[in-house]
């Protein structure tokens, strides 16, 4: 068994164990469903809005929720702990590739987001919400989510090795905030004012966000719409992976 | 009997080692051409004062740290060449006890065990005996968290052992432990040590050095001031101050560094 593997199960043990991490992860996407369901549901019904195709509201905005719910980026900040407690030096005294002690976590980070995307459009059920391209379209939002995810906690990750402090990581964090109000979060991009939706063209997070609706929105795959999806987190997951072997390979 | 092994000629050999680090504030030079030969089975003691050098060496013969210039060489194994077959001969417990606090220790030594190549049977084996050895079994499955320091200092020894290292490299090992947890340690370095294991240890307390150490080397701002066996470091200063009984390592301490203690305000400071 690789060394990967081995440290992966060792985190999903560590994310077993903090449930009390994970279940705002769970809860704070729930609650900005809910408010912004609450907040615009009646003015975009479903029978009345085109851009619904069909479904209610929440559907919608439950791309907006899986992404929020993709970035917190708690393995980042495990990692600080460890660098912080001298058992990251522990783990870089052993005979691995020093990829493997950045990657065994960020492959726990892909299997937590499966769970908790899963859970999520489960709970979203009880709000009319389905998944209209079937159980494929299922699994593509479940891996387009893990991708983001692994995305961003890589990122983060970057962020601890170079900081080593739990307040910058923490404070990276943050920047997915304006990222993911910088899309068509709340109307499709072409219902945006022009300098919003100049704005929303330009970040990549609107694009993953757009393939996800079309995955839960449309019966039938919209390959253009999900295909771009998938290249943004697919370039964005290959850079962090080479920017996390990359600083693993000169940390000092 | 088959082919013997042949040992190397030194445990731990370092040559011209310099480190420095660059930062906006410019280069700081924290060792400054460090020379070391420890032989196979070996205490030896790295002694000095806060920032003289002693956790930088450590970092860089334990590959954790690059080396800025210098050779340095574990069992004959270049730590810069070949780091992988380096950190395979030795163990490292560093100056915090270097823990998950989300793991039991049973898991922390299992996942080592691991890490060093040995079966998932053979590691729970390799886990249970060191478990038995340092006196943890009963806590064994308890989150390492919830363990004193005394227990995770032992815990830290026991998860350096894991793939029987020839060499254990241990950076003040009892620093922040009490009296009793601290001859706990001594006695763990003793028995590892008459094992046939090749202890480095580094200290700021002279009595450690002197219980354990069979021969000791003094880094003071980033250089080696002084090498010996602590009977030999105390002879030659009895010798070149003529005193009339043996002086202490304290003594020999201070007289290599240039230091000497006042008392301030109930405070007893080192001045250099």
């Amino acid at each position: 068994m690789s060394a990967m593997t081995v440290l992966g199960e060792r985190a999903m043990r560590e994310a077993r164990r903090t449930p009390d991490a994970l279940l705002p992860t769970l809860l704070i996407p729930i609650f900005f469903l809910v408010v912004n369901v609450g907040q615009a549901a009646k003015i975009f019904p479903s029978d009345g809005t085109e851009f619904l195709e069909g479904q209610s509201y929440a559907a919608f905005q439950l791309p907006v929720s899986l992404l929020l719910a993709a970035s917190f980026g708690t393995a980042a900040l495990y990692l600080v702990e460890e660098v912080e407690n001298g058992y990251f030096d522990k783990l870089r005294a052993t005979p691995i590739p020093r990829s493997a002690i950045v990657l065994g976590r960020l492959a726990s980070v892909a299997l937590v987001s499966i769970g908790m995307t899963t859970i999520m459009v489960v709970l979203s059920l009880f709000f009319g919400v389905r998944i209209a391209s079937g159980p494929i379209g299922f699994v593509l939002l479940v891996l387009l989510t893990a991708g983001w995810a692994i995305g961003y906690s890589g990122f983060l990750q970057v962020v601890a090795l170079k900081t080593r402090s739990a307040a910058a990581t923490n404070s990276a964090g943050l920047i997915f905030f304006p990222l993911l109000f910088l899309t068509p979060n709340l109307v499709p991009r072409d219902l945006l004012a022009p300098s919003m939706e100049l704005a929303a063209t330009l970040n990549p997070v609107t694009y993953v966000m757009e393939a996800m609706r079309a995955l839960i929105l449309l019966d039938h795959f919209d390959w253009a719409v999900v295909g771009i999806g998938f290249t943004v987190v697919g370039g964005f997951v290959a850079a962090v992976i080479a920017l996390n072997v990359r600083t693993m390979n000169t940390y000092d | 009997m088959g082919l013997a092994r042949l040992a190397p000629m030194t445990a731990v050999e370092a040559q011209g080692l310099v480190k420095t680090f660059t930062s906006r504030a410019g280069t700081v030079e924290a060792v400054r051409g460090v020379d070391l030969s420890v032989a196979p089975g070996e205490v030896f003691g790295f002694l000095g004062p806060n920032g003289a050098g002693k956790s930088t060496t450590v970092r860089m013969l334990t590959t954790l740290a690059t080396i800025t210039s210098g050779t340095a060489r574990v069992c004959g194994i270049d730590v810069t060449s070949d780091p992988d077959g380096a950190r395979r001969k030795i163990g490292v417990a560093l100056q915090e006890a270097g823990l998950d606090p989300r793991q039991t220790g049973r898991e922390i030594l299992v996942l080592q065990g691991r890490l060093f190549g040995l079966s998932r049977a053979d590691s729970a084996a390799q886990a249970k005996s060191l478990l038995e050895l340092v006196e943890l079994t009963d806590s064994a499955d308890r989150l390492t968290k919830t363990y004193s320091g005394g227990m995770k200092r032992r815990l830290d020894l026991a998860s350096a052992l894991v793939h029987r290292p020839d060499v254990l490299f241990l950076d003040e090992p009892t620093t922040g432990l009490d009296p009793a947890s601290r001859l706990v340690v001594w006695d763990e370095v003793r028995r590892i040590n008459r094992a046939g294991t090749t202890v480095f240890l580094t200290t700021q307390y002279l009595e450690e050095a002197d219980a354990l150490c069979g021969r000791l080397a003094i880094i003071d701002n980033g250089r080696i001031v002084c090498e010996g066996s602590p009977s030999e470091l105390k002879a030659d200063l009895r010798r070149r101050r003529g005193l009339a009984a043996d002086p202490t390592l304290d003594d020999v301490f201070l007289d290599v560094t240039g230091r000497h203690r006042e008392r301030s305000a109930g405070d007893v400071k080192e001045v250099s």
